[in-house]
């Protein structure tokens, strides 16, 4: 017997728990939540794959999912086993071979909606059904322990996002908000799932935010919180992103403000309370939820190094703000179609260009009412400070009705409409994190179907999907192509990688797979 | 090789558990997803009357069973009895997979009157109804101190939370399994072998020894839980002996071993479970 098989052996032994400090280290072997790492950087440490080796990456295994189409997941690895989800369901897979160790799939559920992965903390696993359940399962059987509602009212509701675990609480929101639903982000008990706080992104009538509705029913104000947020262990602030309000298109009957919809909340992680707001997109009309992932770095501006919270905005703006008040720093659009403001103010408000709004007969505003990027993920590479970020250059003739707003009957208030002589574009830009500028660019050609996320690694690599299907690694710091391997689907998912045995692997959802990828090495006899 | 030192668990009769796959376990594992866009349906139904079920039955034995079986248990087509392939599917779909037929399969649209459909619909349907329609005459509270007590079942099984892991979770036995299949894997566990819960038996190469349930195998590599919950993930190549039980290691005595009442007990407390019916109010 080798020594080298015997360390093997034991390595495969499994049993560890997922602790809270291993999830605190960030993404290196495992990748233990749905950014890798609280932060939401997306950045792993691993540097086994890199520049230089790139071109041997080669497929290690696929796993199908039955039943699955476009497939949004970011699979967690813990110690060998990786998680992923689909509507519904989950399972657990050797992550060294793609084996199916379990599944599990929620019976009875009202709602079937995509599903973007799980959360881990010691034994157990979290995810949410598609009408709104957090689930606790054990981790090593699947087993359920107990499965909690936490939505009260019947319809109208639904979750796609991976939960967040932090501090013993699994952090979940909820969307809906085209129906009317009032969002909201709860905590429950990671151990016996009971309801620890929760805070409406519509506020109640006696909060003074209620002025910026006028008369508007608060309970149908919309503003969901349908993706997942990042945390800092150190303030103790979750930071959570809100939708757009309801009606989407239409926003004659809720004059003002329309707080706390499409903005930046930080709730304070023991008791929920709002710490501070930034709204990116006042009084929305075009459906430019603010839904997209918040990146916390640490990193110099303008001379001082600061606490930042920077994101793209579906709006097109690129936005920093200090995350430790919300205090507005910087703001640079990253799209060039983009034709509804002239720019920001010195307080981070937009400036507005008159006539915009979506009118009866339809208006031309950019960007598209997917917006400039979306819920999809974007990374961050500390030593490039760059953002990596999937952008859809597009405008859309959005049109609006004054119909009085009818909640849950499938009224957004109108719509937005793709100009067919007007084809929208995908790229991949890096974004200067301090000032804004985009560094480089990788255009996509295809059919402007793509929604993949990107991840970046210690190996100066940024993995993303393009929007002709295929998986592709750049240069981190030039944007150089130097792989690709195309999936024979869109990609809908972001990638992201982990190592077991120090062997480095990449994995990517696509449409009903789970494909893992890793560098050529010759068959063992 | 003989499974009697597995000490696996430790049923009160002192029964040598022998291992085998429990049939449990098919309405868990096979689950093959079906249409997501139709999983909504299926609370929405109620058992139908039984006149209905007994035309339909007729019909289907003449017209449907050649590829269903007699009895809907699959042959050249597939089961309609295990799994949610049917549970899942709204009336509607239900009704339009039998008149048409099913697109890109081999199941071809009937000549059935609107009528004879819906008796064919009651039928299948009442093939898989989730045994928490049914009526089970037991007591459920007496079904659940055998079910922790004297019977033993909790060493192997878990509901929420509660129990072992080497057999299959029956937190949702009520919503995922028929009264028929928790009836036979009772009375008959050793009759079906599902995935996942078989016994197995591995050295390494080092010599070490480890027993447990098969959560996968194949020709390349196992992926086993042992008896104290660890995962091993292991390679064929680091492996000079497997073996798999064909064998249970749910005891196959329960017939004799408890009265009739008893396993009606069992069976009422089993029947009654629901994730979700239990703590969702």
């Amino acid at each position: 017997m080798k020594q080298g098989v015997l360390l093997a052996v034991f390595a495969a032994v499994l049993g560890a728990q997922v602790s809270y400090d291993e999830i605190l280290k960030g993404p290196a072997e495992n990748w233990l939540t749905y950014s890798g790492d609280f932060a939401s950087q997306r950045y792993s440490t691993l540097r086994q794959i890199d520049r230089g080796n790139v071109k041997s990456l080669v497929p290690q295994w696929i796993q199908h999912l039955d039943g699955a189409r476009q497939l949004e997941t970011t699979p967690l690895v813990f110690d060998g086993v990786m998680y992923v989800t689909n509507t519904n369901e989950v399972y657990a897979l050797d992550a060294k071979t793609g084996r199916r160790i379990w599944h599990y799939r929620a019976v009875g559920v009202s709602e079937n909606r995509v599903n973007r992965g799980v959360a881990l903390l010691g034994d157990r696993l979290f995810f949410c059904t598609s009408d709104a359940h957090l689930v606790a399962l054990q981790r090593t059987t699947g087993n359920v322990l107990w499965d909690r509602p936490y939505v009260f009212t019947k319809g109208g509701n639904f979750t796609t996002a991976a939960p967040l675990v932090a501090n013993g609480l699994v952090v979940v929101g909820v969307g809906g908000g085209g129906s009317g639903r009032r969002g909201f982000v709860a905590a429950l008990d990671a151990v016996t799932g009971e309801e620890r706080w929760r805070f409406w992104t519509v506020p109640s009538k006696d909060d003074p935010a209620a002025k910026t509705w006028a008369a508007f029913p608060l309970d149908w104000g919309g503003a969901p919180t349908w993706t997942s947020g990042s945390f800092d262990p150190e303030l103790n602030l979750l930071y959570w992103p809100s939708g757009n309000p309801w009606p989407d298109f239409y926003g004659a009957d809720r004059p003002g403000d329309n707080l706390y919809s499409d903005c930046m909340l930080a709730l304070d992680i023991a008791t929920g309370k709002l710490r501070w707001y930034f709204q990116y997109t006042p009084h929305d009309t075009h459906d430019w939820d603010a839904n997209e992932m918040p990146v916390l770095v640490d990193q110099f501006f303008q001379g001082r190094m600061r606490k930042l919270l920077i994101q793209a905005n579906r709006n097109g703006f690129y936005y920093v703000l200090d995350r430790t008040n919300g205090e507005f720093l910087l703001a640079k659009r990253f799209v060039e179609r983009l034709n509804w403001a002239s720019g920001v103010d010195a307080k981070g408000r937009p400036i507005e260009v008159p006539h915009m709004e979506p009118t009866s007969g339809g208006n031309r505003a950019c960007p598209s009412v997917r917006g400039a990027t979306n819920w999809v993920s974007p990374s961050y590479n500390p030593e490039t400070k760059m953002l990596y970020v999937v952008v859809l250059e597009q405008c859309d003739i959005y049109s609006s009705s004054s119909k009085p707003p009818k909640p849950m009957s499938g009224f957004h208030g109108t719509g937005a409409e793709q100009i067919a002589d007007e084809p929208g574009h995908f790229f991949l830009r890096a974004i200067a994190a301090e000032s804004g500028e985009m560094v480089w660019q990788f255009p996509m050609p295809g059919p402007a179907t793509n929604w993949a996320g990107t991840l970046a690694t210690a190996g100066g690599l940024v993995f993303s999907g393009d929007d002709g299907g295929d998986l592709v690694a750049l240069d981190a710091k030039t944007g150089r192509d130097l792989w690709h391997f195309y999936m024979g689907h869109t990609l809908t998912a972001s990638p992201m990688t982990y190592s077991v045995g120090g062997k480095q692997y990449v994995t990517i959802a696509a449409e009903s797979d789970i494909v893992t990828f890793a560098l050529f090495e010759p068959q063992k006899d | 090789m003989s499974f009697a030192d597995f000490g696996l668990c430790h049923y009160a009769s002192g029964f040598l558990a022998a291992f085998l796959a429990v049939s449990f376990l098919a309405a868990q594992d096979d689950a093959k997803t079906t249409n997501p866009a139709s999983a909504a349906a299926q609370d929405s139904h109620t058992a139908p009357p039984p006149a209905l079920i007994d035309a339909g039955r007729k019909l289907f034995q003449n017209s449907c069973s050649a590829c269903h079986g007699p009895s809907g248990g699959g042959g050249h087509g597939p089961s309609l009895v295990e799994g949610d392939r049917i549970r899942s599917l709204s009336d509607a779909q239900l009704f339009q997979s039998i008149q048409k037929g099913v697109p890109g399969t081999d199941m071809p649209p009937s000549s059935f009157s609107e009528a004879q459909i819906q008796q064919v619909a009651a039928f299948v349907r009442s093939l898989s109804a989730p045994a928490i329609e049914s009526t089970v005459p037991g007591d459920p509270e007496a079904g659940r101190s055998l079910f922790v007590g004297k019977a033993g079942c909790g060493s192997c099984h878990m509901i929420r939370g509660e129990g072992g892991f080497l057999g299959p979770d029956l937190s949702d036995a009520g919503v995922r399994l028929t009264l028929g299949q928790m009836r036979e894997s009772l009375l008959q566990p050793d009759k079906r072998i599902a995935n996942g819960f078989q016994g197995m038996t591995v050295v390494t190469q080092a010599g070490e020894r480890i027993q447990g349930i098969a959560k996968n195998q194949d020709n390349y590599s196992v992926q086993l839980l042992d008896k104290q919950g660890r995962l091993h993930l292991l390679a064929k190549t680091d492996l000079k002996m497997i073996e798999l039980s064909d064998h249970s290691l749910m005891p196959n005595d329960f017939g004799t071993r408890l009265s009739a009442g008893e396993i009606e007990n069992i069976l009422s407390y089993l029947s009654g479970q629901s994730v979700r019916q239990k703590e969702t109010k």
